[in-house]
């Protein structure tokens, strides 16, 4: 049938969930990269200068070594550092604008050498290095006047908060975020999926008019055109089901009617021939309810297109009413065919007649007496619709419809005995499985039963 | 109706239900017929390939061993006509029963006249197919009658107009002008123009017959005409207005 949706495209469609996924793991994958390239500077940046107290401890000490140079030059400045040496376990010097030591201590070679790479108060301190850097403090009053140099104190070297951060950064936060993604991906997988098995779970417990929410329906994604397939799946199965119960509702109950009868005849006197005659006549309905219904289950349950050829309507049309006449002793004028020998149509032979016959009896069956019962029909396109036309009393509008389903009789306004009511719901089927179609209306002098055929060539 | 054979035709019933069984055995014995009645799809199967018979009638859900099993197995030794008759009226039976090689398939329940019918028409078949050469006899001298059978055009003319007919209304036509003004049944027909059993909805034959009547008006031709004969078949016979 047309609902199955196109099968397997090579591109995913425009409302895929391929390019939903697409999207969440590309752009989760950049945020993340991003976000530890970024955090991981800034961090770097934020620990690698020298803290507050740090500063203001060197800064003291520039503005100490300034004021012993002051009071007393050279010998001050030995003083000052003869105290220092007990206070930081490091190198300390203080220099002058010539990179030349302000005390009486000479600068050995290496040590002048390291004075030429000296490090701002204010300047990063790189934390791959485990030497200490030197730092360079101007004097706070008058910085052209000298600089105290010293080795950056053990305890004031930045970092120890560095792994930390490195922990929280490159793994915390990344770990967070992908329980966060692999929470979103679940709910846009794994939830719909379980929707549909609460659904399954339903029609196992017989639950056929379990359907899914519309939230789920109205996707557009694959999700979305499986829960609508399901839907679909779930209508068809439930129509089917409930229509299965009512043939045999219907059939059960049409049988009880000749049963009933056959049982009375048992009981009553009647003798021998009579009897007989009686059996037979109730055994041909009922095998005829019985085949008729097989028929009607059988055209039902095909779905594949029936093998069709090429058939002339006039030909059929004979053949068939020739049938007609034997049965209700009409004439051949008051079945006439109007539609010429040009009109073929392609179809299935033997459901298309006994389609034609079922309509055919039946307009015999509710005509007046002298009634006309004619076929007629134009070409339309590649089709041939057809119409065949009594004048009974017609049907009531709102039952033009009904009397295509199957054991449905409609009853006092029509004259006639009625078979099983079955008639027209084969034919309907057996046009339908030819790429045909049958419909009813009221033509003002009675019924008209409308037939659409695939136009045929002739052989 | 069988000419042909002057020993009684030998039946072999393979069918399970008792009563149906017994039924069938003591009928077609009364229609005179040789009937040997199984109730075993193996005992079946084993006897029709050890005896002679001229026809097989089998059940389809037999014990022992399936019909249509029986059918396959019986087709890779034996050519012998098979009728199926089954209470699975589904299409499907019938089309798997044909596939597999069944010459006729008849629908449980049916009557004892349509099963003779039935019979007599694959023994009539079989009695005609079996015949050195078909019998050349013109019923209808084309002079008298008008009408010339073409086997090579396989087609019939009046006169020069040709009326178009296809193979098996050829055939069909052929077959009733052979045997003109006796009733042939639609069973026989089925078997001997188209070639297959015939079922209660196939309309087929119908259809020839209706299209053999519209050519042989439009050519003109009104000295015989196929005539119905309802329950029964159909006859090519005089018409009563020329």
């Amino acid at each position: 049938m047309s609902l199955v949706p196109a099968m397997p495209r090579k591109v995913p469609g425009k409302n895929s969930v391929f390019w939903k996924l697409a999207c969440l793991l590309v752009v989760f994958c950049l945020l993340m990269i991003w976000l530890s390239w970024s955090w991981g500077r800034y961090m770097d940046k934020r620990t690698g200068f020298l803290s507050e107290q740090a500063h203001g401890t060197l800064v003291r000490y520039a503005g100490e070594a300034e004021r012993a140079w002051e009071s007393a030059q050279q010998a001050g400045v030995d003083q000052w550092l003869q105290g220092m040496g007990h206070r930081e376990p490091g190198w300390v010097g203080v220099i002058g604008q010539d990179l030349q030591s302000l005390s009486s201590y000479p600068l050995s070679d290496r040590e002048s050498e390291r004075l030429t790479f000296l490090r701002g108060l204010d300047w990063p301190i790189s934390h791959i290095k485990t030497a200490r850097p030197w730092i360079k403090v101007p004097f706070p009053r008058d910085p052209s006047a000298g600089s105290l140099v010293i080795e950056l104190p053990q305890r004031f070297m930045p970092g120890r908060s560095q792994v930390i951060w490195r922990i929280v950064t490159n793994g915390v936060i990344p770990g967070l975020l992908t329980l966060l993604l692999c929470v979103g991906l679940y709910r846009v997988l794994i939830v719909p999926l379980n929707h549909l098995r609460e659904q399954a779970n339903a029609w196992r417990a017989d639950q056929l008019g379990a359907r899914l929410s519309s939230q789920i329906t109205s996707r557009q994604d694959e999700l979305g055109e499986l829960a609508r397939a399901f839907d679909q799946m779930s209508e068809r199965l439930q129509s089917t089901v409930s229509q299965q119960q009512q043939l045999l509702r219907d059939l059960s109950h049409e049988l009880r009617t000749p049963l009933s009868r056959l049982r009375v005849a048992c009981d009553s006197e009647q003798g021998g021939e009579a009897l007989r005659e009686r059996l037979g006549r109730e055994v041909d309905g009922m095998q005829r309810l019985v085949e008729d219904t097989l028929q009607l289950a059988w055209l039902d349950a095909e779905r594949g297109p029936l093998p069709v050829e090429d058939i002339q309507v006039q030909a059929l049309w004979e053949m068939l009413t020739e049938n007609a006449r034997f049965e209700s002793g009409w004439p051949q004028s008051r079945l006439p065919c109007l539609v010429d020998e040009h009109c073929w149509v392609r179809g299935h032979l033997n459901s298309l007649a006994q389609a034609m016959e079922n309509i055919l009896r039946n307009a015999i069956r509710h005509s007046p007496p002298e009634g006309i019962v004619s076929l007629d029909g134009r070409r339309e396109g590649n089709m041939w619709h057809l119409w065949l036309d009594d004048q009974g009393a017609g049907v009531a509008p709102e039952e033009l419809e009904r009397i295509f389903a199957p054991f449905t009789r409609l009853d006092g306004s029509r004259p006639g005995d009625g078979g099983f009511g079955l008639g027209l719901s084969i034919a309907r089927n057996a046009l339908r499985l030819q790429g045909g179609s049958l419909w009813a209306e009221n033509h003002g002098g009675g019924l008209r039963v409308h037939v659409r055929l695939l136009a045929g060539h002739a052989a | 109706m069988n000419p042909v054979a002057v020993s009684p035709s030998r039946l072999l019933t393979i069918e399970d239900d008792p009563v149906l069984g017994a039924y069938l055995h003591e009928q077609l014995g009364r229609c005179g017929f040789d009937v040997i009645w199984c109730q075993n799809g193996l005992e079946g199967l084993a006897r029709a390939r050890q005896e002679h018979f001229d026809v097989v009638l089998m059940d389809i859900l037999l014990p022992g061993m399936n019909g249509l099993q029986v059918l396959t197995q019986l087709r890779q030794t034996h050519a012998l006509p098979v009728i199926l008759m089954s209470a699975l009226g589904a299409e499907a039976d019938r089309i798997s029963g044909f596939q597999l090689g069944a010459d006729d398939y008849l629908p449980k329940p049916f009557s004892m006249a349509e099963l003779r019918v039935r019979i007599q028409a694959i023994l009539r078949r079989v009695a005609l197919d079996r015949m050195p050469g078909a019998p050349t006899v013109q019923e209808l001298p084309p002079a008298e009658s008008g009408l010339l059978f073409d086997d090579e055009a396989c087609d019939v003319r009046r006169g020069e107009q040709w009326a178009g007919l296809t193979r098996s209304e050829f055939r069909l036509l052929d077959t009733l002008q052979r045997n003109a003004d006796e009733v042939l049944s639609k069973a026989f027909l089925y078997q001997q123009v188209l070639q297959r059993g015939y079922a209660a909805h196939d309309r087929s034959l119908d259809m020839h017959i209706s299209q053999i009547r519209r050519k042989l008006k439009t050519i003109g031709y009104y000295q015989h005409e196929v005539r119905t004969v309802w329950g029964k078949g159909y006859v090519l016979s005089a018409s009563d207005a020329p």
